[in-house]
């Protein structure tokens, strides 16, 4: 196995890692602030606009996380490594 | 391809150095726009009657500035301008990408915000605002509320004091550059002309961009409101009278 198949295999299992680990860890925290909001709007229907607030709040700051693992991950497939560049000078 | 990840075009400045051409005049086509918008908004003021215009702009208005006096109080009242303003100018300059100006040739064109050049100077005006706000409030005891439950948390309240703006300028940036991202990648797949036995993934992929462009006007939208609502959060942790 030359080293270019390995460096491209191994980002290639790297990105997969970090994509399944942060969509993982992100889905988890989005169930658990939406199932906590409808418990809130459940027992308060009135407090209903002010719930939706800071719902939005926390999904947007818990979205960060998977979209800069996203981006991290991108930028060390395409731009570290440059996994496409090696694949086609694989064969 | 053309379109290059994190490509922009440099301008030479002589006290500046290299910089950003695409975000600074993109910025300020976003600046001429809002102050016309807001001009025209404000030209309605001087009728006596309420217009259309003035009753929306004042819908988006209302709901910041409520929620800027409910969590800062009386006090936060001289400050519900800036808030105002920093969501509109986030909320424009995030949904300015979608004018494909760039493939056009012009030298302006994507999201500003797509460049952490410019959301980390935001992030800095509200850090610099928190602290200079705080110490016309309290005095220079406000440095000490570095020190405030335990002498000895001393060093963690510093890290997060400083990790505030990095957190925040990095929020904006990643999840703007990574909606313009996923437009490259999508064009890469369609250029690169995949054919997986009886079905032609290039043409079957050109549906993908009008759903990310759907995301893309939410998470715009909704990165503009987290930011100006964690804005809000530190000024009324900073301003606060005792922990």
């Amino acid at each position: 196995m030359t080293s270019e198949a390995l460096v491209a295999g191994l980002t290639l299992l790297a990105f997969g890692i970090i994509v399944a680990a942060v969509a993982f860890g992100s889905a988890i925290g989005d169930g658990i602030v939406a199932s906590k909001a409808v418990e809130a709007i459940a027992r308060q229907p009135e407090a209903r606009p002010n719930i939706f607030t800071f719902m939005f709040l926390g999904v947007g700051v818990l979205e960060a996380f998977p979209i800069i693992g996203l981006g991290l991950g991108f930028y060390l497939l395409l731009s570290v490594a440059n996994v496409p560049n090696l694949l086609t000078h694989l064969h | 391809m053309h379109e290059q990840i994190g490509e922009h075009i440099l301008w030479q400045w002589p006290v500046f150095g290299t910089v950003h051409a695409d975000t600074i005049m993109t910025t300020w086509l976003v600046m001429i726009i809002s102050l016309v918008f807001f001009a025209w908004v404000g030209a309605s003021y001087r009728s006596a009657y309420v217009s259309k215009r003035q009753t929306v702009a004042e819908g988006v208005i209302n709901y910041i500035a409520d929620l800027a006096m409910s969590t800062l109080g009386e006090r936060g009242e001289p400050y519900v301008p800036f808030f105002i303003s920093l969501f509109i100018f986030i909320f424009l300059m995030n949904q300015f990408g979608i004018f494909p100006f760039k493939v056009l040739g012009l030298p302006f064109g994507g999201s500003p915000t797509a460049d952490i050049n410019t959301t980390l100077p935001l992030a800095l005006i509200v850090f610099f605002l928190t602290w200079i706000v705080g110490v016309r409030m309290n005095g220079p005891k406000q440095f000490l509320h570095v020190t405030k439950p335990n002498v000895l948390l001393t060093p963690i309240n510093i890290i997060e004091e400083l990790a505030r703006p990095a957190t925040l300028a990095a929020r904006l940036f990643f999840n703007i550059f990574v909606g313009e991202l996923l437009f490259i990648i999508i064009a890469s797949i369609i250029t690169a002309k995949v054919q997986i036995g009886p079905l032609n993934l290039s043409l079957a992929v050109t549906v993908v961009p009008f759903l990310i462009q759907f995301f893309n006007f939410f998470v715009g939208t909704v990165q503009a409101f987290v930011f100006t609502l964690l804005a809000i959060v530190y000024l009324s942790l900073a301003t606060a009278e005792d922990h």
